[in-house]
């Protein structure tokens, strides 16, 4: 029940998250930020400007990444197969890439590009991640991992450590926000959409939000009190990172990945298995 | 006037340019979006991007080579959008009045709706101009506007039928 809800008003909670970070963003620069409803009031006026559109398949693409991030986060959450969850945000990245790559704009391809690169980096983490589960709680079933005796950040620390470092991947901050890089792409993959296209971006980044927390919360297994510490923290930690470090290279993005980030996790779950 | 008409005071976006001024004015709106004025509270966002944008915030005396680009970032920014010139360079040229590289300001290029002056302007100065352009913002419908010498400039380019 509690899974249904939470699908269905995705958007609006994803809302209040991005309004609630870009208030502790603020209060961090030592400002004091813009109303907590703000990404709603960004939402309705997106909706009352002229919709100008590149061309029909960019616009589709647009709306695929919203649908599929929402269909991913839905899978993740109503108790099905963790693996199908994170195949579904795939796809939905790779419509955002295949949108920014259908326009002449050089710098939405090279988003687009960049956004690949992104995903070398993250995925087969996120797959490793969802190894890890089955390996301690023995089901790829978010039900199973919610009901699980015990805590496994205590036997997946490693792996722990390695996904809070590539979710600033995956939520595009400081220091890997290299596809989105404002001040160079001005929004990458983003550039092309307007009015209500880019609500559908917009909106897609919220439920990304809590896509990516939701798994910070299994860590913690049938604790739930511990789960919602877990995330605060890591919301905080990354905000953090976010507003103290500067944009890297997308080598280095990639290199940490694959000779430090997976080895680890990598590591943890042999070290497990074995 | 619909139901999301309401919605608008609430964030505007702001593109800004530079056409050539000597980047006072600009400091000025860094030091807004600052700590101590920090507009954001207002939810308005240097977004640097025409399709998002709904405040075209122009300075300098427009220079001959910025020009098109002025044109081309006032044409992609979807409707309904407003236009404040910032700076006594953008009123007529300002300092750079008649010499041979500048159009002398802004309002030869495109259609001004907000005046700032100053030179440079306060961030009060700013900030009271961009709630000035908010309130004619919320006049406007989403209908297409145009240059003044739209029809003159699209001749001249051979491009009537791309309409």
């Amino acid at each position: 029940m509690i899974g249904i809800l939470f699908t269905i008003f995705a958007p609006i909670i994803g809302g209040f998250v991005y309004g609630f970070e870009r208030i502790i963003k603020a209060r961090m620069q030592s400002r004091v930020g813009p109303p907590l409803l703000q990404p709603f009031y960004d939402f309705f006026k997106l909706m009352d400007k002229r919709a100008l559109m590149i061309h029909s398949l960019h616009a589709l693409m647009g709306i695929m990444y919203f649908i599929s991030e929402w269909f991913a986060f839905g899978v993740l959450i109503l108790g099905h197969d963790l693996l199908i969850a994170v195949f579904f945000h795939v796809i939905a990245v790779l419509a955002l890439v295949i949108g920014a790559s259908s326009v002449r704009s050089p710098y939405s391809v090279l988003g687009g590009l960049r956004e690949l690169m992104h995903m070398i980096s993250y995925e087969p983490l996120m797959v490793l991640m969802v190894i890890a589960f089955y390996v301690v709680t023995g089901s790829f079933n978010i039900e199973n991992i919610l009901h699980f005796d015990g805590y496994p950040i205590l036997q997946l620390p490693l792996v722990f450590i390695a996904f809070v470092l590539t979710i600033p991947m995956l939520l595009q901050k400081s220091p890997f926000d290299i596809a989105e890089a404002h001040q160079e792409l001005i929004g990458g993959p983003e550039i092309e959409y307007s009015g209500p296209f880019y609500e559908a971006l917009y909106t897609g980044k919220w439920i990304e939000y809590l896509y990516v927390f939701t798994f910070v919360f299994l860590f913690a297994g049938s604790h739930y009190i511990v789960g919602a510490f877990l995330v605060i923290g890591v919301f905080l930690f990354i905000n953090l990172l976010d507003n103290s470090t500067a944009r890297l290279d997308f080598r280095r993005m990639v290199k940490f990945a694959w000779a430090l980030l997976i080895p680890m996790a990598a590591l943890n779950v042999i070290l497990l298995a074995l | 006037m619909g139901f999301f008409s309401k919605f608008r005071k609430k964030s505007p976006w702001i593109l800004h340019y530079n056409t050539g001024g000597c980047n006072g004015c600009d400091i000025e709106i860094l030091a807004a979006l600052g700590p101590k004025y920090d507009i954001e509270r207002f939810g308005m966002l240097n977004r640097g991007n025409p399709k998002q944008s709904d405040i075209l915030l122009v300075t300098g005396p427009v220079t001959k080579h910025c020009k098109d680009v002025l044109r081309r970032l006032y044409l992609e920014m979807p409707e309904p959008k407003v236009v404040v010139a910032m700076g006594a360079c953008a009123h007529g040229g300002g300092i750079f009045r008649d010499f041979y590289h500048v159009e002398n300001g802004v309002d030869n290029i495109i259609p001004v709706d907000v005046w700032i002056p100053g030179c440079a302007p306060r961030v009060e100065a700013v900030i009271d101009g961009m709630v000035e352009a908010v309130e004619i913002w919320q006049q406007k419908t989403k209908e297409k506007e145009y240059m003044r010498n739209h029809n003159e400039v699209i001749h001249k380019l051979g491009v009537e039928d791309d309409g």
